[in-house]
């Protein structure tokens, strides 16, 4: 059983990697085409803007839920490293809980504002519904909840072979610090 | 109360151990839940918190920088410092500083930076006689010219974190001549140092290897001619800039150098979601944080808290400053932007101080941070890159705190140095 749970999130967490890998290779060359289309071919096109903050918004939320999974979001240790044993397991018990709900928020009031937008229409996409440009939210926060009960099941899964695949040992760069 | 519930919400959660992004969600919905404010309206601050044009920049940034990293770009930028300055006594300190000058030019990550100059430069500096843990505090130190010269996505954060007001152009201009300054007054630092414990002078490259060593790094230095010159003649903004940045950056990496494997795409994929999504997030919890902050009327207060203190804006920028440093050495960079800004700007706009000047300041302090234990992110990078413990590093970044504490006062009580480039040239 625990196997193959593990497997399956395994394949979801690939999955929110490349979907989120796909969405930024997508913005980078969206981008440069509208900037082709405005100076060279003369006609400004104004969906480039629009479908890359969509890819962005579709990036944000999907890959941070696999973020999530590889333990990769900032976080301080530097008080519950200190604590002793049984006020550090309750100090972990508390930071699932904050997650639990926190992911189940997304995914509700996700939703909620998902259905509320879906009758309104992005000004430069007149076929795009705003609620469809939301959705990764709640997709997002459905994902980073499943992670979150496969965590408080099984425990920690960042040192898992698909996790930890492109760490560089002799770089010493952890995802979680390369961004400063 | 209404501040307490927030901010101390927010302090229990993050020392608790919940991911500082998550944990700035969490306080907002117990903001709004005490304040009765609709939890619906903290769904559209995060969903509107990222859903902003100016943000792609970050991304982009963080990407084209990953690439040139990871591409064998600070190997060449490593011999190009060579040709100007690896000839001078203590020269391989130097070559380091300068190396990092021009990363910075194509980067804004210090991290990325120590990573990849250190791995190339820490060992050799140790063949020449360099002790290890000097090599290494001047790697992370040179790194913080990254955070300041242009491109530099912290300062898209700022801008951001300012609701938008503050050009992202002025801010990469801005940045220069406090970056400049940093790396002239590290230089200083490195040949005082090398006339005292004698360290060896490097040889003057021969003017032939000199020219094709530096066709070699104008590849990848490009990179910046593409970003500012984009910028200053308003060909494109500064995320359209970003995203070419990065076609370029992949261009040089993959068809001139060549030194990245195809094969390793995929890595490349999976660490830049990891790193850049984290910061994503945090903007986007951020911006409910931020909503709830202004519900609260918290900037009012803080202004008003500082104003009591003192009339003198001297006295103001100086408690700030103690401020943001003592908070820098417990948190992030990223994060510090993002909740700092929206309550410390009001006051700073009261006093009369330049936004963009601000901005420099908040840079220049919170990537001394980054050094600084217990949590520091280039200390604990450059402790493993250059296999010191972070006790030894500590003590031989002594004198470096010293040079960037007189360039944070340089630049807090000195605005021209952040004010006079971009008045020039915007």
């Amino acid at each position: 059983m625990r196997e193959t749970v593990l497997s399956v999130m395994d394949k979801l967490y690939l999955a929110c990697i490349w979907v989120a890998g796909a969405a930024i290779f997508f913005m980078s060359l969206i981008i440069p085409w509208g900037i082709f289309a405005r100076y060279v071919l003369g006609t400004g096109s104004r969906w480039p803007e629009p479908i890359s903050i969509l890819l962005m918004v579709v990036f944000t939320f999907i890959g941070a839920a696999a973020s999530y999974r590889a333990g990769a979001h900032i976080a301080v240790a530097m008080v519950t490293d200190r604590l002793p044993p049984a006020l550090k397991k309750f100090a972990a018990i508390l930071v699932h809980v904050v997650m639990f709900l926190l992911s189940l928020f997304m995914l509700i009031y996700g939703t909620k504002l998902c259905l509320e937008t879906m009758g309104q229409s992005i000004s430069d996409l007149p076929w795009m519904a705003v609620g469809i440009s939301y959705s990764p939210v709640p997709i997002g926060g459905l994902l980073t909840l499943l992670f979150v009960i496969e965590h408080i099941l099984y425990g920690p899964q960042n040192a898992r072979a698909v996790v930890r695949f492109d760490h560089d040992v002799d770089h010493g760069i952890d995802a979680t610090t390369a961004a400063n | 109360m209404d501040a307490l519930i927030l901010l101390g919400s927010f302090a229990l959660l993050m020392m608790l151990g919940v991911p500082v992004a998550y944990a700035l969600g969490a306080s907002a919905l117990i903001g709004a839940w005490w304040i009765d404010i609709p939890l619906d309206a903290v769904m559209i601050a995060i969903a509107g918190g990222v859903n902003k044009f100016s943000l792609l920049a970050i991304p982009f940034f963080v990407l084209a920088g990953a690439i040139m990293a990871e591409g064998g770009m600070s190997r060449r930028l490593v011999a190009f410092a060579s040709v100007f300055v690896g000839f001078i006594r203590g020269g391989l300190s130097l070559v380091n500083i300068l190396a990092s000058t021009f990363f910075g030019a194509i980067s804004g990550s210090s991290v990325a930076d120590t990573a990849s100059i250190g791995s190339v430069l820490i060992p050799e500096m140790e063949k020449k006689g360099y002790p290890r843990d000097f090599s290494t505090a001047v790697t992370v130190s040179g790194s913080v010219q990254a955070i300041l010269i242009p491109p530099s996505h912290n300062a898209v954060l700022y801008s951001l974190a300012a609701g938008g007001s503050i050009s992202i152009s002025s801010l990469f201009i801005a940045g220069v001549m406090p970056g400049l300054l940093l790396g002239l007054s590290l230089v200083a630092l490195c040949l005082y140092t090398a006339k005292k414990r004698n360290f060896p002078k490097g040889e003057v490259i021969p003017f032939k290897q000199a020219v094709k060593i530096s066709i070699d790094a104008l590849w990848g230095l490009m990179t910046m001619v593409i970003i500012l010159g984009g910028i200053l003649s308003g060909v494109f903004t500064a995320t359209e800039s970003a995203a070419i940045a990065v076609i370029w950056a992949f261009f040089v990496t993959m068809f001139i150098y060549r030194d990245y494997k195809w094969k390793d795409l995929p890595k490349l994929v999976h660490r830049t979601v990891k790193t850049v999504t984290i910061v994503m997030i945090l903007i986007g919890f951020a911006a409910a944080f931020g909503y709830m902050l202004t519900l609260m009327q918290i900037p009012l207060k803080i202004t008003e808290l500082f104003s009591s203190l003192s009339d003198n804006k001297y006295v103001i920028l100086l408690c700030m400053n103690v401020m943001m440093l003592m908070l820098g050495t417990m948190m992030d960079m990223a994060p510090l932007i993002l909740i700092l800004t929206p309550i410390l700007l009001p006051v700073v706009k009261t006093l009369g101080i330049d936004p963009v000047h601000f901005g420099m300041i908040m840079m220049v302090n919170l990537s001394i941070g980054l050094l600084t234990p217990p949590v520091g992110a280039l200390l604990f990078v450059g402790s493993a890159v250059g296999k010191v413990s972070i006790e030894a590093l500590v003590k031989s970044l002594m004198p470096f705190f010293g040079v960037l504490l007189f360039v944070l006062a340089i630049v807090t009580y000195v605005p021209a140095v952040s004010l006079w480039l971009p008045r020039l040239l915007l």
